[in-house]
Parts: C-alpha cells; structure tokens; sequence
C-alpha cells in the first residue's frame, strides 16, 4: 500500500505549495512601473560620468595628466594634452561607455577631482557611437547629481565615520 | 438558419472568452508572483492586452523550415484546434442552450477531443526537429495513459445519472450535486481532475512543453498564426475541461437566485483557476512518474470508483 | 536499388554497435544551460546513454589579460568571472594580493568582508534556487513562481549592496589593503531590518520546495555522486558536501577570520540532487548566523590600511609563488599568483570552483532522463563566467 501513502504525501505537499501561493497572492507586488515610477537611488550610485568645472572660477578641472587613461582596465578613456598658460588642460577627451566596466577607478585616481560620476543612468543610445562620450558631453554631464564618491573623498570615507550632522 | 448563426456567435464567443482566459491567466499568475501582469495595454488593468497579442501573431511572418513534412507540418495547427472546438458542440451553456443535445454527449466529447493527439503527433513528426519529436512521442504516451482514467471517471457521473446526455446530467443532479455524493463524488472529481490536467498538458504534467529541457516540444517550429492557434487549442481545452468538470461533477447550472447561465459560468471560472493555482504552485513532474501514476494509482482507483458508482445506483 | 540496401546496412550497423540512439545538441543556446554549455546528448527513447558537455563559448581570456594588468587594475575584472558572486571573487584575489606583500587589514575590514561575502553567499544561493525551480517546473509553472520569489528576496540584499558601493553586481568594492570606503551610515540598521525577512522567505522556499514531494520525487536519487568520484574529480563546496563530506575551507584553511564564527557545515548523505539542494538551503541560514554574529561583533575603526592608490602601479609584489584559496558560494575558489617583483602579475592561475564540479556530469547522469539532466546540471550549479574565464 505504498502508493496510498505515498497519494497522502502528494496531497499534502501540493496543499503545502498551494498555501506559500495563496499567501503571496494577497501581497503588494513588488513592481515599479518603469517609465511612471522610478527607483530611489543610492548616493553612491555609479552610472555616467562628467567632467567637471571649478564652481568659483568657471575653468575645467580637468588637467590631463593622464592617470585615468592609464588606469583604466578596460582602456575607454582617450585623451590629448595642451598647455596653456602653463597648465594643462585636456585637448580631447573620449570615454567610450560601451567598453566602460563602471569600476570607479578612474575616479578614485584622478588628483584633481575633475573627474566623477553621476546618478543619471538612462544612458541608453539606438547607435553604438553615440555611447562615445566626448568632452563636450562629458561637461554638459554636470548638470545631473553626482554621485558621493569623489576621488579625495575615498580616504575620508574610510576613516571613523563621523555623525551625519558634521558631514554634510 | 438558426443553427448556423448559433454556431458563429458560439466560435465567436469561445475565441473571446479564450483571450481573456489568457489575460485572467496573465494578471493572475502576476499577482501570485508579486508583480502586476499586463497593465500597459488598456489602461486599466491592460484590458486589451489579448487583442494585442492576436494582432501581433496575425501579422508576424509565418516561418516554414526548410526539412518540414509540409503537409502534417500545416495540416496540424488546424487539426488541433478542429478537435478542441468540436467539442462545444454538446456542451450546454445554459438551460437549453446548445447547439445539438447528443444522446451520447458524453462520448462524444471524449471522442473528439482525444483526436488533438494525432494534431499534436502531426506538428511534432511535421516539424522535422528532434526537440518536437521527443515531444510529440512524450504526449502520445501520456494522452494514450490518461485517456483510460479519464474516461472512466466520466462514466461515474453517467452510471449515476443513467444517461450519456449532459443536460439529463445536469437534470440528475438538480437536488445533490454529484461531487457532494460520499466518497465517489469527491474521488471520481479528483481523477477527472488530474487526468483532464494530463491531457490539457498542464502542469504538473505539461512534459510535451517542457521548456526546460525541450525548449516548447512540438510548438518549437512554429510561429505566427500556426503557432497561436496550438496555443489557443491548448485554452480551448482548458476552457472544455471547466465546462465539462462543471456540468459533471459540480450541477452544472443548478444554483438558488441566479439565472442559470451565469451559475455555470461562476462554477467553470472558479474551476478554471484552481487549475490557474496549480500551475503556477507546482514544478513538473518526469514522464515515467506521470506514467506510473496513471496505470498505478488512478486506473485501479477509477476502476474501484466505477464499481463503487455502480453500486450505488443500484442500491438506491 | 544497390545503393538504398547498402545504406540501409549501414545504418543497421550503427544501430548494432550503437543501439537505436538519437544525437541532441543541446545549447549553447538553450534556455536551461545556465549560459552558454553545450551538451552532446546520446539518447535512447528518453533514457541518456552519453552525454558530453562542451564548454569554452564563454571564454574571455581573464588569465592572459591579467598578465598585462597592474594588480590594482585586475581587481574590478574579477568580478566578471562568477558574476553571481563578485564579492568572493575579489576577496580570494586581494586575500592572495595581501598574502604576498604580508600586510594586516583593519578589524572592521575583516568582519565587513566576512559580512558581505556571506550576503553573497545568500544572494548566489538564492538565484541558484530560482534557476532550480526553473530546471524542474519550467518557465511557465511553479518553477518561475520559485524563481519571482527568490529574486524578490536578492533584490532587497542587492539594494544593500548598491548603498554601500554604488553598484548592483559588479562591486569592485575590496581593495588591497582593505575596502574602498565604510558603509553608509545606516547600513547595519537596515541590514538587520531585513534579517527577519530573509529568514521569513527561507521558511517558504522549503515549504513551497523542499517539503514538496513532487520536488523530492524530481530530485531523490537522481544523479547520484559518491564521495570518492567527487574527491577525484576536484568537485568542491555543496557538491562535494552534498555527498556528505563536511569540507569547507571556512573550517578547514580559516582565511579573514572565519575561526572567530560560529557557524554548522550541513552536509547531505545519499550526493544526489536533493542532498545538493538541501546543503545549498542551510547554508543559508548558516550564512544568516554568520551575518548576525558579524553585526553583533562589528567593531569601529579604519577599513584600510592605506589610502586608496592613484597610480596604476602602486602595489608591487615581492617575487615569488603565492596560492590563496576561499570558500566561494560554488565551493573551493583558488588564486595562484606567480610575481617576478614588477607590478604586473607574471602569472595568475584561477581554480574555479564550477569548472571541477561540472566535469562531474558526464559521470553521474548516465541511465538518467532527459528532464533530469536539466535537475542534474541546475543541482551542480556551474557558471559560465567562471568555467570558461
């Protein structure tokens, strides 16, 4: 009489089943309907990148030292160096989002901060090339958030975080 | 005259009622697995999702494989969907509403409906691609397996009504509804159940699908119309199955206060999405387990039932 | 006339020797390959006589590209080879990094590394019960209602992981020396708001599947893997323990402090599907406790010893041969770095954990079904990232 119990078993492992099913059926779901609701997102989000101005002098900051050419690993960034009035400045600068593995390196190294990324992440484009940012767009990119992680900003992020009053 | 228009508004209304089955199917598997279903199309609730989704299928290209048996390869959606549709021939929707009362309804909807095997063996073998023919040899086996279960949990209902004819059924069960009989009822329900689960090919038992392993099984090649109508005769059957059940087992349109139609329909939707919950609840279940439990548990059950069923009427 | 009899002789020969057996080419494009595997399948009716994975589709060349990065550059690719797991990933290439210069991270790195790499732990296990329940119930069933739940689950760790480092699977959040910033500051409190949760959903996983007999009935005895086959073939984590041996390089070879937890390794005892799967589900919740004494534990300070470099060839490492391994979510995960003192790698040797556990396959799933190969393969879990590298 083994298939009897065996019969029972099946029941009640398919009432079991059925009970999980049941219960998650009366549950919100959990969608967020893309285009009407967006996500929150984290501040350290990593998404696009934007090459930065200074606020108070209005220059790039930006001086291509190349260190973000060379530490890239997945070799997106290309860059050509001018100098003007003794400092340098990037002649162009191309970052290919296609290739771009969104590590955070070449933000972590650059010395000058010019560099960041930002919280904007609907970067889709129909043609490939178009993913091809160049330093125009890079710079028109200031204007989405940025997100908290900046290159000198790393070493304070890993001391003693301190209460959210003083950081701001 | 009469018939004939009788015929179209039934084929019109099946084809209507099916697509909203897959859109009830869609939203509800959707709320079971916490996301919403389809809500963009129609704004409330993507109420005309099923006319997209038919208008999609009729305008995309109809693909033909080079290695297909052309004629089983064409011939098959539409012997498929003819088996399926048949059977509402007999099937009442209501007090004396129905095509044509057979004397032997009963078989006549085992009949035909068995006859969407050789559609199905047709689109595998047609296909030419060892994916659909593994399929199509799984659900030959196990059509053929639970045609025997089926059908004698089928007779229970009659044996017990005395005729084959679904409307003297219903009429049979106008005080207790066979299902509320002891013992018999219950289990007789239950075989018809799972059996009728078997040869809709649902799970647990939709091994000829099995995407898992047989990507679609016999529906792998097809695509455009030919494949919305295997999928659609796949629904028909279902929506068959509901009636059936209902008219058999669950008093058909019997029921206090509402008119008589919309009890059937209540009692054929409520039984629909049992077989809803249970598909999207359980995983899938190896063709020799499906095989063994047809010719081990529910043959001999169904044969026990039969005779249990024949007793009783005879005692009372 | 001549030509149709000696073909049909020919056949008749092949069914001799071969038996009536039909070829499948299952993949690489199949929807339950778990990538990109390629299955030579021999069947008889629906019984597999031969099967013959083929693998290589996914193949990036990581080890010889690694040879031409410096080693802060090499540590975001490691994400890509187990993409379920990064955190592992990188954690068994800094622990290698950090075990040839000889440097001491922080406390409070250590227990992070050790929390997050346990909430990877989770979030592996559960998208490898999801695709299970897709191998045995099928996109359209329960199966995919299992795999909707499981997600739902990740998704609440994964938006942790995003608050912390700003991305949702490929981290690049270790660096040699330690992390790369402190959580944020209400991380620990919203991490222990979803420990219940987790631990609510684990309970419905098993009574939804592993109470389930039609799962038990899909899984018990099915592929079946002795301890001496496993051992031989190098097969390593919830396989290897699945076929009741408790080997776990957390006990075993305890790395980043794994002797200061407690915590069970739960072994099955027949090796078969079922005892894989059950291994893959109280690891889980070992990986709860583990999370909850980590919290519990979790001491202040500095996450790095030094700053974070901005130079590409800031670390070098003093030559010589280093091997570190971990305990990853797919078992033993090791690292074998050769050095020659410049500040790229003159070598650098993977032992992933997916590839010996899949080589088992063609040895345990002969005689089985079809639909079982799909149980077999999901229960050994491989990832095509890490098997092809």
């Amino acid at each position: 009489m083994s298939w009897m119990k065996d019969t029972f078993e099946l029941t009640g492992s398919f009432l079991s089943a059925f009970k999980v099913t049941w219960k998650n059926l009366w549950r919100k779901p959990v969608t967020i309907s893309y285009p009407d609701q967006k996500r929150v997102l984290s501040e350290r989000q990593r998404a696009t990148f934007a090459l930065l101005t200074d606020p108070k002098t209005g220059e790039e900051k930006c001086t291509g030292c190349y260190i973000c050419q060379n530490i890239c690993p997945a070799l997106v960034i290309k860059m050509e160096k001018e100098i003007i009035n003794e400092r340098g400045y990037a002649k162009t600068f191309y970052l290919d989002l296609s290739g771009c593995i969104f590590c955070e390196l070449c933000v972590q190294c650059c010395p000058q901060d010019a560099i960041v990324m930002v919280r904007h992440w609907e970067i889709a484009e129909i043609k490939k090339e178009n993913l091809v940012l160049d330093k125009k767009r890079l710079m028109e990119n200031q204007k989405y958030p940025f997100s908290t992680i900046i290159g000198s900003k790393i070493r304070e992020m890993q001391a003693v975080p301190k209460p959210p009053t003083a950081s701001s | 005259m009469n018939t004939l228009f009788y015929s179209l508004v039934l084929l019109a209304g099946i084809l209507l009622v099916v697509a909203y089955l897959t859109w009830l199917e869609r939203k509800f598997a959707g709320r079971m697995q916490s996301r919403i279903g389809p809500q963009r199309v129609g704004k409330p609730w993507g109420l005309l999702q099923p006319i997209a989704d038919g208008a999609k299928l009729l305008v995309k290209e109809d693909i033909i494989p080079q290695a297909t048996d052309k004629t089983a390869y064409n011939l098959a959606p539409i012997v498929v969907i003819l088996a399926t549709t048949l059977v509402f021939v007999t099937i009442p929707l209501g007090k004396s509403v129905v095509l044509v009362d057979l004397n032997v309804g009963v078989l006549f909807i085992l009949a035909i409906s068995s006859l969407a095997l050789i559609g199905i063996f047709m689109a595998g073998w047609g296909s030419a691609n060892k994916y659909a023919i593994l399929s199509a040899m799984r659900g030959v086996n196990q059509l053929i397996s639970y045609e025997i279960p089926l059908v004698l949990a089928c007779l229970v209902p009659v044996i017990l009504a005395g005729s084959m004819k679904l409307s003297s059924i219903v009429l049979a069960q106008s005080k207790v509804w066979f299902i509320f009989y002891p013992f018999l009822g219950q289990i007789a329900f239950l075989i018809f159940l799972v059996s009728a689960l078997a040869e809709a090919n649902r799970i647990p038992f939709d091994i000829t699908e099995a995407e898992s392993e047989l990507i679609a099984g016999y529906t792998v090649e097809y695509s455009g119309m030919k494949f919305a109508f295997l999928w659609l005769a796949e629904y028909i059957h279902l929506l068959a199955v509901s009636l059936v059940g209902s008219i058999l087992f669950l008093g058909g349109w019997n029921g206090p206060w509402l008119p008589s139609g919309l009890w059937l329909a209540l009692k054929t939707l409520l039984l629909f999405l049992l077989i809803l919950w249970i598909r999207w609840s359980l995983v899938r279940i190896r063709l020799d387990q499906i095989l063994a439990l047809s010719w081990k548990v529910l043959f001999p059950l169904s044969l026990a039932t039969l005779i249990l069923a024949g007793g009783w009427s005879f005692i009372f | 006339m001549n030509l149709i009899a000696e073909q049909i002789e020919t056949y008749k020969s092949i069914i001799e020797t071969e038996g009536d057996t039909l070829l499948v080419n299952m993949g690489p494009q199949h929807p339950s390959t778990h990538g990109v595997l390629r299955l030579v399948l021999k069947l008889k009716g629906e019984e597999v006589v031969k099967i013959e994975p083929v693998i290589g589709y996914l193949h990036r060349g990581f080890e010889k590209l690694s040879e031409n990065l410096t080693y802060i550059q090499i540590v975001p690719l490691t994400d890509r080879m187990d993409y379920l797991a990064s955190i592992t990933n990188e954690l068994a290439y800094v622990l290698t990094i950090e075990k040839a210069l000889k440097i001491e991270v922080p406390k409070k790195a250590i227990y992070l590394r050790v929390l997050t790499a346990e909430l990877q732990r989770i979030v592996s296990h559960l998208v490898w019960l999801g695709t299970f329940g897709l191998d045995l119930g099928g996109a359209l069933g329960g199966g995919s209602t299992l795999f909707l739940y499981c997600f739902r689950e990740r998704e609440i760790i994964l938006d942790l992981f995003e608050e912390f480092s700003g991305a949702r699977m490929m981290y690049n959040f270790n660096q040699i020396g330690g992390l790369r910033y402190q959580p944020p500051l209400d991380f620990f409190s919203k991490l222990k708001a979803t420990l219940p949760k987790l631990k609510q959903a684990f309970a419905e996983y098993e009574e939804m599947l592993q109470e389930n007999y039609v799962f038990k009935v899909r899984t018990k005895n099915i592929g079946v893997l002795e301890v001496s086959l496993a051992q031989r073939m190098g097969a390593s984590g919830p396989v290897l323990r699945g076929s009741g041996l408790a080997y776990d390089i957390r006990k075993a070879y305890p790395y980043s402090g794994y002797e200061n937890f407690e915590f069970e390794i739960p072994i099955g005892e027949n090796g078969d599907c079922f005892d894989r799967a059950k291994v893959r589900i109280l690891e889980m919740k070992q990986s709860l406790r583990i999370i909850q004494q980590a919290l519990k534990g979790m001491p202040e300070g500095e996450v790095a010893i030094r700053p974070p470099v901005r130079v590409p060839t800031a670390v070098k490492v003093p030559a010589g041969e280093t091997y570190m391994h971990i305990e990853a979510p797919r078992g033993d995960l090791g690292v074998f770095l050769v050095s020659d003192g410049t500040e790229k790698p003159y070598r650098l040797k993977w032992r992933a954990p997916s590839f010996s556990n899949l080589a088992v396959l063609p040895f345990i799933s002969n005689g089985h079904k079809v639909a079982d190969v799909m149980a077999i393969l999901g229960s050994l879990d491989p990832v095509f990232g890490e098997v092809d590298r």
